[in-house]
């Protein structure tokens, strides 16, 4: 089916499925199928934060402290994430909105993506302070090996996805041979790879990011890398809300509160959607042992990371129902906590005290004076 | 009549009975107690307070945005109003 910009027909979309129904046309939030995600947006951009607004300077004289060691931690991860939300900052958008249905979803998935854009400048603006030129930095990113495994992995599922929307989109639905490959394209098929696509993204909210948040917060712990901790921790609050939304997304389908279809396929991948997760697990626990190659740090070692992935990964799975499959009990880490707290997060003095910087301020003190040329 | 802070009895299925006020959230009372529960947010967008209740009735002094069961509660944003039974992961 062709996507359209405005689609001309008039449609209830009330009566439509999140994705693969008609394309939206206008972009009304007056009534909705799914108000959850309304709800998230507007959650979202109470969050809204600017990277400028962290002081960051100090944090160029702790990194000139630490051991070579804990230097190769903090800057692979910095490179890590980095790479993460280069992808979140497009893929949402590349591979969900040619096919949403829903306008509270569609732009959610505009407002999840921007987020993923301010975290992408957040980098730059953490690196420009540490590095007088961070090039070097960013151009490792394509060649570290390390990293390359892991991006082939996160983008595999969205590429799959956008080809074959694109496919469908514009030779419809048969057998289509592409530079010499053979792609059967129908809707179930299509659908089959929105699923997996969404497990993926999933997955990557989840898990992915953790092992880099340990370690930002560990030296936090030791009151190092401050303007560092603080900028990923309002990245963590943002990310902490992109997971609540594909968990909505994903219960939605699975318990038959959408598209009666997708509980079916649901149903019959479910195991492919545990391979992708458990599989981010096994990279996130390879990462960590990239990072404690040369030598730990204090606070944190390759094992109580490790615990850790499973501590959250067994909550993450259950949240969409799949099952718990690791020892882990209780909190390796519980300091973590006091970090991914929403109330922990400070402002900038400039947000709150300078009134220019507060969004859609409201001066509500009233004096008499200001009736003073009323009359009835 | 009973005091605000002891004002209904949690069951910890396979652990212990604890005591939860009716003026603040579920999950401050555990604390209070010394029961560990894992939290991020302390919002309800988050999930990782997400808790199975048993028996027993809650009420919101936020509306949750993280995904929940028709079984799970968030201590993070709820109040006991009656007397609770929950599993809490230990």
């Amino acid at each position: 089916m062709k996507y359209t910009t405005f689609n001309q027909n008039s449609i209830n979309t009330l009566d439509e499925p999140m994705f693969f129904g008609n394309p939206v046309n206008v972009a009304r939030y007056d009534q909705q199928k799914h108000s959850i995600f309304e709800k998230l947006i507007e959650k979202q951009i109470s969050f809204f934060w600017r990277p400028e607004e962290v002081d960051v300077t100090r944090d160029r004289v702790d990194f000139q402290k630490l051991t070579d060691p804990e230097k190769h931690i903090l800057i692979s991860n910095l490179k890590y994430q980095t790479l993460l939300d280069s992808v979140q900052g497009r893929s949402p958008n590349i591979a969900f909105l040619p096919i949403v249905s829903l306008p509270e979803l569609e732009t959610w998935v505009e407002t999840w993506s921007f987020f993923e854009t301010i975290h992408s400048r957040s980098y730059t603006h953490i690196l420009r302070n540490l590095f007088s030129d961070p090039s070097e930095i960013f151009e490792d990113i394509v060649e570290n090996e390390e990293i390359k495994r892991r991006a082939a992995d996160i983008s595999r599922y969205y590429d799959d996805l956008i080809f074959a929307t694109q496919l469908w989109q514009t030779q419809g639905e048969g057998t289509h041979t592409v530079h010499g490959e053979t792609h059967v394209i129908n809707k179930r098929e299509l659908k089959k790879k929105l699923y997996l696509c969404m497990n993926s993204v999933n997955a990557l909210e989840a898990i992915r990011f953790y092992v880099s948040f340990a370690c930002t917060f560990a030296f936090a712990e030791r009151k190092l890398m401050e303007g560092n901790s603080k900028i990923i921790r309002l990245i963590a609050r943002d990310e902490n809300l992109h997971l609540t939304s594909t968990q909505h997304i994903l219960n939605l389908w699975a318990k038959g509160k959408d598209d009666p279809e997708m509980a079916e396929i649901a149903e019959e991948c479910k195991d492919q959607a545990r391979d992708i997760f458990m599989n981010a697990v096994e990279q996130e626990k390879e990462w960590a042992d990239y990072l404690f190659q040369n030598g730990s740090m204090i606070g944190l070692n390759k094992q109580i990371l490790c615990e850790y992935v499973e501590y959250i990964a067994n909550q993450r799975m259950s949240a969409i129902g799949l099952d718990t499959p690791f020892e882990v009990k209780s909190n390796p880490l519980p300091w973590m906590n006091n970090y991914l707290n929403s109330d922990n997060v400070q402002v900038a003095p400039q947000e709150s005290e300078i009134s220019s910087y507060l969004v859609g301020q409201i001066d509500s003190s009233v004096s008499e004076d200001d009736f003073a040329d009323f009359e009835l | 009549m009973k005091q605000p802070d002891d004002a209904f009895c949690i069951d910890i299925v396979d652990t212990k009975c604890v005591p939860a006020g009716n003026d603040k959230t579920l999950l401050e009372s555990l604390e209070q107690q010394g029961v560990a529960v894992h939290y991020h947010c302390r919002e309800g967008f988050c999930g990782a307070c997400r808790t199975k209740l048993l028996t027993g009735e809650v009420r919101y002094t936020t509306d949750p945005l993280a995904f929940i069961d028709d079984d799970e509660i968030l201590p993070c944003c709820c109040i006991p109003t009656s007397d609770l039974k929950v599993i809490v992961p230990l």
